[in-house]
C-alpha cells in the first residue's frame, strides 16, 4: 500500500515535505485520473486537503490571500474573491469536480491548458511558497516551468495565492473548449481594463493554452495604451502580430495548431476593436 | 391514447435507481481471479515471438493454444481469430491474457512480457485504402465488401440529363461510449462454462463458445448481467472477451473477471464506420432529379465484422426518402490496419442519411430552390417503390411530417430571418429520413429464425422467455406490457429477466430495432396462443417468426423488399455560431417521427431525447481521429461527448399511424432518433455561414477552415 501522510497543522507538513519526497495530494482530481489505472502510486502521499491554513480566504494589505487547499466551489461562494477571478472558475469541470479540486491543485498540476493562471497572470497575482525554513513570493505568471513543471523547489509548498484588490478591473474571459462543462480549453482568453472616465487607463491580457506558458506581453500591453483611442485598423493588426509571434500552439487531440492560433488572434482583435471599449 | 401507450413502471427501475443491480464488475464469485489482456502495439505485423517472464504462483497465461475449437469469431466472414496467432492487424488486437487474483500483479506482468514484431506495410487510412494496388489485408483487392445495383436506366437519365450536381462527403468515426465497458465474468459449473457479463446479443455469444470451445450447447450456457448501455457496441464484440473469458475459467476452474478500462475499451472496440460517399444527381431543365449515382466507401478496419451488413444499410439507404427512379449505387468496406469497424444504432443509416441530405441542401442552393420544397417534389409515397424496388404498402406521411416539424420550429422563418443585432449568426436546417425496421432482406427469415416462450405458473402469472436483453432501453417492460395487454392481465403478473440461454429460446440479436416490432410480435402471437390455453392452470406457448405473405427479397440482385416496414423521421436544429471562435450552441431541436403505435411514451420518450442527443453528439462533437493506427483520444477528456449544458431540450411529436407487422402496430424506434440529427445540424451550420458542409463531425476547426478557405 501506499504511505500516506495526513498531518495537523502546515509546519507538520513542511518538515515532512523537507524530510523525504513526497507527492502532494489536495483534491485529487487529476492525480487520480492520472494513477487511478496504473495500480498504487510508488512513493508517500502527502495529504492537505484538511489544512486549516491553507483553507483561509482573507483580505491583507490591499490583496486577497486565498489559501492553496481551497476548493474551486469554496472561491466561487466567496463575496471577497473578484468576479473577474470567478469566471474562468466557474467554467471549469463540474459542480462535483469544482466542489473538491482546489486552486492550488490547478496550478501545481501545471497543465498549459489550466484555466485559473491566464486570469491570475493577468491580475499580476503572486504566489506564496513555503518550505520548512523559508518563504517566497513568486509572480503567478512565472510559476510554470513547462508543461507538468512547476517552479517549486525540493520540500517547497504552494500555501497562498495573493490576488491584488485594485484597481477594479472590467473583465473579458473567453474559454473556447470541446464542450460547456467538464471541458479542457482549446484556447482561452482573459483581458482586464481600467477605465477612467470611459478612458483606458491600464490594460492586461493572457492566453492560455497556446503556449507552454501563459503569453503575456507587457510590452504589448504598453503599445495598446499608447495606440491612442479608438485603435486603428493598423494598430490593432501590429499589436496581432506581436502577439502572434508569442504564440506558440500545439496539435493534439483536442484542436489544431491552426485554429488555436487564429482564434486567439480574432479574440484579441474583437477585444481591441470592440471589446475593450463596451 | 392506447392504453398500451400509457407510461408503465419499468421492470428494472427499482434495481437500477437503488443501486442494488450488480452489473459485471460487481459480479465477485468466491475464488475469483481477473484477467488482464495483452495487445497488439502494431498496426500490421508478423507476430515472431512472444516473451513470457516466470510468473507467480496462482497465475497463468492464455493464449490461442488453450483453444480446443477453432479459432475464428463466428460472425459473417472466417477472418478474425479469437487469439492472433501468427500475425496482428490493428493496435489493440489481443494476444493473451494474464490471469490471477491481483490486478496489480498482471498490470506488472503484462509490462514484462515481450513481444517480437514484424512489421508489414499498414493501411492506415480510408484513403491509403482505396489508393492501395497490392499487398492487401484480404484477398486481392483492397476491399472485403463489394455491393452495387441500379433502378431503372441510369444511362438513359444521363443521357437526358440538362444539369448535374456532384458531392463528396466524409463521415468520421463514434465511439459507443457506454457507461459500463465491455466486461465478462465465465465459471466452470459442474462442467458447464457460465458466462455472465454485458451484452446484446446472448446466442452470438453462445455460438462463438461453442466454435472456439467444441462444446455441445448443453455446456455452455449466457447470462445477460444488468447492462449498462450497448448501442451496438456489444453486439458483435462481446464474443471476443466472453471466450477469453471461458478459457481462463476452463484453465484455472476458478471464475474469472475480464473488465475492460475505458483507454482500453477506446482502443479496441468497434466504432462506427467512417465513410467517404460521392453522390452525383442528374437534372431535368425544370430543376428535376431524373437520376443519381452513389458512391460509397466505408472504413472497415482489420477484419470483415459486420462491415458487409453495415455497407447494405448504408447502399439501401443511401437514396434517402427520396422516389428517383434511375439509380446506381455502389458500396466498398475497405480493409485498414486499425480496430475493426461494426454495430452502432444506426448501422450504416447515419452517415448515408447525412450524404443524401446535405446533397438535398446543395441541390437546393444550386437551383436556388427551397430545400423542403425541392425535397417535398420527390418524396416517396404509399405504392411507390423504394431504392431496391420494394413497394411501400403504408401510408407514407413525409408531406405532413415536414409541415408539423416546419410548423413546430419556425423553420420558414428562421431560414431567411436577417442576422441578430448580437453579430452571431444563426442558422436553422431539416432532415427526413427513415430506418429499416428489422434484419437487412429476408435476414429475419433465414439467419434469425426468432422465437419466444411464454409460460404460465399455477399462481397466474406469465413468465415471457426471450433472448432480447435489456440495454436501458426498455425491452424487459415493452416485452411483458405486450403480454400483459394481450392476455389482459395486470402487468404485475408477468415477469421477464435477463436473458440466459438456458432457459430463453433464440428470439434473435437485441439490434436493428427489432425487438419492439419483431421480438414484441413474437410475444404477442404466444400470448394469444396461451390466451387460448388459459383454462388450463400450468401451461406455455410458443411463437416463431413467419416471413410476410406478399414480400421477397433477393440478396444477389439487391432486388425487393430490403426492409418488411420502415419508421420516418423529420428533423429540424437551430445553431448559433460566434464568428469570432467559430463554436456554436445548439440552440433548439425539433423532431417528428412516425413509428406507428408507441408502446410506452416514458420508453419512447427516452428513446428519442437520447437518440437524437447522440445524433447532435455525432453531428457536432464526438472527435476521435487515428494517428499511426491509434486513437488520439482515448478517454472522456478528450473524447468529447456532450453534456446537459451542450443540448437544448427537444421538442418531439409523434403522427398517428399503424403497422400492420409489429405488435399493437408498432415500428421500430431504437435507431431512428439518431439517424437524422447530424444531418440537420450540419444544414443549420451551412445555412448560417453561407458555406457547404461536408464533413461530420462539424467541428470550430472545419468551421473556421470552411470560412477562410470554403
Amino acid at each position: 500500500m501506499t504511505g500516506c501522510c495526513r498531518p495537523e497543522t502546515l509546519e507538520d507538513a513542511l518538515s515532512i515535505l523537507s524530510r523525504q519526497g513526497a507527492q502532494v495530494l489536495a483534491g485529487g482530481t487529476d492525480w487520480m485520473v492520472k494513477h487511478g489505472q496504473q495500480g498504487p502510486h510508488g512513493g508517500p502521499v502527502l495529504y492537505i486537503a484538511e489544512l486549516a491554513e491553507l483553507r483561509q480566504i482573507a483580505v491583507h494589505g490591499g490583496e486577497i490571500h486565498i489559501g492553496a487547499a481551497c476548493t474551486l466551489t469554496e472561491l466561487l461562494e466567496s463575496p471577497l474573491v473578484p468576479d473577474c477571478l470567478k469566471q474562468p472558475l466557474a467554467q471549469m469541470a463540474s459542480p462535483a469536480i469544482r466542489n473538491i479540486a482546489t486552486i492550488g491543485g490547478n496550478l501545481c498540476n501545471a497543465s498549459p491548458a489550466a484555466d485559473a493562471l491566464p486570469m491570475l497572470s493577468a491580475m499580476d497575482a503572486m504566489l506564496s511558497l513555503r518550505s520548512h525554513k523559508a518563504e517566497e513570493r513568486l509572480p503567478a505568471e512565472d510559476f510554470l516551468l513547462a508543461p507538468g513543471k512547476p517552479r517549486l523547489a525540493q520540500g517547497q509548498l504552494l500555501v497562498e495565492i495573493h490576488v491584488p484588490l485594485s484597481p477594479k478591473w472590467d473583465c473579458v474571459y473567453r474559454k473556447v473548449g470541446l464542450r460547456r462543462a467538464n471541458s479542457l480549453s482549446k484556447v482561452s482568453f482573459c483581458a482586464l481594463s481600467d477605465k477612467k472616465a470611459g478612458y483606458v487607463q491600464d490594460v492586461r491580457i493572457a492566453f492560455g493554452a497556446v503556449a507552454p506558458r501563459v503569453v503575456r506581453s507587457r510590452e504589448a500591453e504598453k503599445r495598446i495604451l499608447s495606440s491612442g483611442h479608438p485603435l486603428t485598423d493598423d494598430q490593432i493588426q501590429a499589436i496581432a502580430a506581436e502577439y502572434g509571434k508569442l504564440l506558440k500552439p500545439i496539435d493534439d487531440a483536442r484542436s489544431s495548431r491552426a485554429y488555436r492560433r487564429e482564434v486567439s488572434l480574432r479574440l484579441l482583435k474583437w477585444y481591441l476593436r470592440e471589446g475593450m471599449n463596451a | 391514447m392506447e392504453a398500451i401507450t400509457r407510461t408503465a413502471k419499468r421492470l428494472d427501475f427499482d434495481d437500477k435507481i437503488s443501486g442494488a443491480a450488480r452489473y459485471c464488475a460487481d459480479l465477485r464469485p468466491e475464488g475469483l481471479l481477473y484477467a488482464k489482456t495483452l495487445r497488439s502495439q502494431r498496426p500490421r505485423a508478423w507476430l515472431r515471438q512472444v516473451f513470457v517472464p516466470p510468473l507467480p504462483e496462482g497465475y497463468c497465461v492464455i493464449d490461442h493454444h488453450d483453444i480446443p475449437g477453432t479459432n475464428i469469431v463466428p460472425i459473417v466472414t472466417d477472418d478474425q481469430p479469437f487469439f492472433a496467432a501468427d500475425a496482428v492487424n490493428y493496435v489493440g488486437e489481443p494476444i493473451l491474457l494474464v490471469v490471477g487474483p491481483d490486478r496489480y500483479v498482471l498490470n506488472s506482468l503484462l509490462n514484462q512480457i515481450r513481444v517480437v514484431y514484424e512489421d508489414r506495410p499498414p493501411i492506415l487510412s480510408l484513403e491509403a485504402a482505396m489508393a492501395r494496388t497490392g499487398d492487401f489485408i484480404s484477398g486481392h483487392q483492397p476491399w472485403f465488401t463489394a455491393y452495387e445495383y441500379e433502378k431503372g436506366d441510369i444511362e438513359e437519365a444521363i443521357h437526358q440529363a440538362a444539369d448535374c450536381v456532384e458531392d463528396t462527403f466524409y463521415t468520421g468515426y463514434q465511439e459507443q461510449a457506454y457507461l459500463e465497458t465491455q466486461g465478462m465474468v465465465a465459471a466452470l459449473e459442474e462442467g458447464v462454462v457460465t458466462i455472465r457479463g454485458s451484452m446484446q446479443c446472448p446466442y452470438y455469444i453462445q455460438s462463438a463458445l461453442k466454435q472456439a470451445l467444441g462444446w455441445e450447447d448443453s455446456r455452455i450456457r449466457v447470462i445477460q448481467a444488468p447492462t449498462g448501455g450497448g448501442f451496438g457496441g456489444k453486439e458483435e464484440y462481446p464474443s471476443i472477451p466472453a471466450v477469453h473469458a471461458a478459457l481462463a475459467a476452463i484453465k484455472t476452474g476458478k471464475p474469472v473477471q475480464l473488465v475492460f478500462e475505458r483507454g482500453e475499451d477506446i482502443l479496441c472496440t468497434t466504432k462506427r464506420h467512417p465513410a467517404l460517399i460521392r453522390l452525383k444527381s442528374y437534372l431535368d431543365t425544370g430543376g428535376r432529379i431524373l437520376g443519381r449515382q452513389i458512391d460509397i466507401n466505408a472504413d472497415a478496419g482489420a477484419y470483415a465484422g459486420l462491415s458487409s451488413v453495415v455497407l447494405q444499410r448504408m447502399v439501401y439507404s443511401c437514396a434517402g426518402v427520396y422516389d428517383v427512379n434511375n439509380l446506381r449505387v455502389r458500396g466498398r468496406a475497405y480493409a485498414t490496419s486499425k480496430a475493426p469497424s461494426g454495430a452502432f444504432r444506426g448501422f450504416g443509416g447515419p452517415q448515408a442519411f447525412f450524404a443524401i441530405e446535405m446533397h438535398m441542401e446543395h441541390l437546393a442552393r444550386h437551383l436556388k430552390a427551397d430545400p423542403i420544397a425541392l425535397r417535398r417534389r420527390h418524396f416517396l409515397h404509399q405504392g411507390g417503390t423504394t431504392s431496391t424496388g420494394g413497394l411501400l404498402r403504408s401510408p407514407v406521411q413525409l408531406g405532413r411530417m415536414a409541415d408539423m416539424v416546419c410548423e413546430m420550429s419556425g423553420y420558414a422563418h428562421k431560414r431567411t430571418a436577417p442576422k441578430p443585432l448580437s453579430g452571431k449568426l444563426r442558422g436553422v436546417g431539416c432532415s427526413l429520413f427513415f430506418h429499416g425496421c428489422g434484419f437487412t432482406g429476408a435476414g429475419e427469415r433465414d439467419l434469425l429464425k426468432p422465437s419466444v416462450r411464454l409460460c404460465r405458473a399455477a399462481d397466474g402469472t406469465v413468465q415471457v422467455y426471450a433472448s432480447s436483453a435489456e440495454l436501458g432501453q426498455g425491452a424487459m417492460t415493452i416485452l411483458s406490457k405486450i403480454a400483459a395487454c394481450t392476455l389482459g392481465i395486470p402487468p404485475e403478473k408477468v415477469r421477464c429477466g435477463y436473458p440466459d440461454t438456458k432457459l430463453c429460446p433464440d428470439s434473435g440479436p437485441t439490434v436493428a430495432s427489432r425487438t419492439a416490432m419483431v421480438v414484441g410480435r413474437l410475444v404477442h402471437e404466444a400470448a394469444l396462443k396461451l390466451k387460448a390455453r388459459w383454462e388450463e392452470p400450468v401451461c406455455q406457448a410458443e411463437a416463431g417468426f413467419q416471413y410476410p405473405v406478399g414480400f421477397s427479397w433477393d440478396k444477389d440482385i439487391h432486388r425487393g423488399d430490403a426492409y418488411l416496414e420502415y419508421s420516418w423521421g423529420a428533423n429540424v436544429v437551430e445553431i448559433e455560431l460566434d464568428p469570432v471562435t467559430c463554436a456554436y450552441e445548439i440552440v433548439g431541436a425539433w423532431a417528428v417521427f412516425d413509428i406507428g403505435t408507441p408502446l410506452d411514451e416514458g420508453i419512447v420518450a427516452g428513446q428519442i431525447e437520447g437518440g437524437m442527443a447522440q445524433g447532435l453528439g455525432y453531428g457536432a462533437m464526438e472527435v476521435l481521429e487515428y494517428r499511426d493506427g491509434r486513437p488520439l483520444q482515448r478517454g472522456f477528456t478528450d473524447y468529447s461527448l456532450p453534456t446537459t449544458l451542450d443540448l437544448p431540450p427537444v421538442k418531439w411529436r409523434l403522427v398517428e399511424s399503424h403497422s400492420d407487422l409489429g405488435p399493437y402496430g408498432a415500428r421500430g424506434l431504437g435507431e431512428l432518433s439518431l439517424v437524422g440529427a447530424a444531418p440537420a445540424l450540419a444544414a443549420a451550420v451551412e445555412n448560417a455561414i453561407g458555406k457547404p458542409v461536408r464533413k461530420l463531425p462539424v467541428t470550430p476547426e472545419y468551421i473556421l477552415e470552411l470560412m477562410h478557405h470554403g
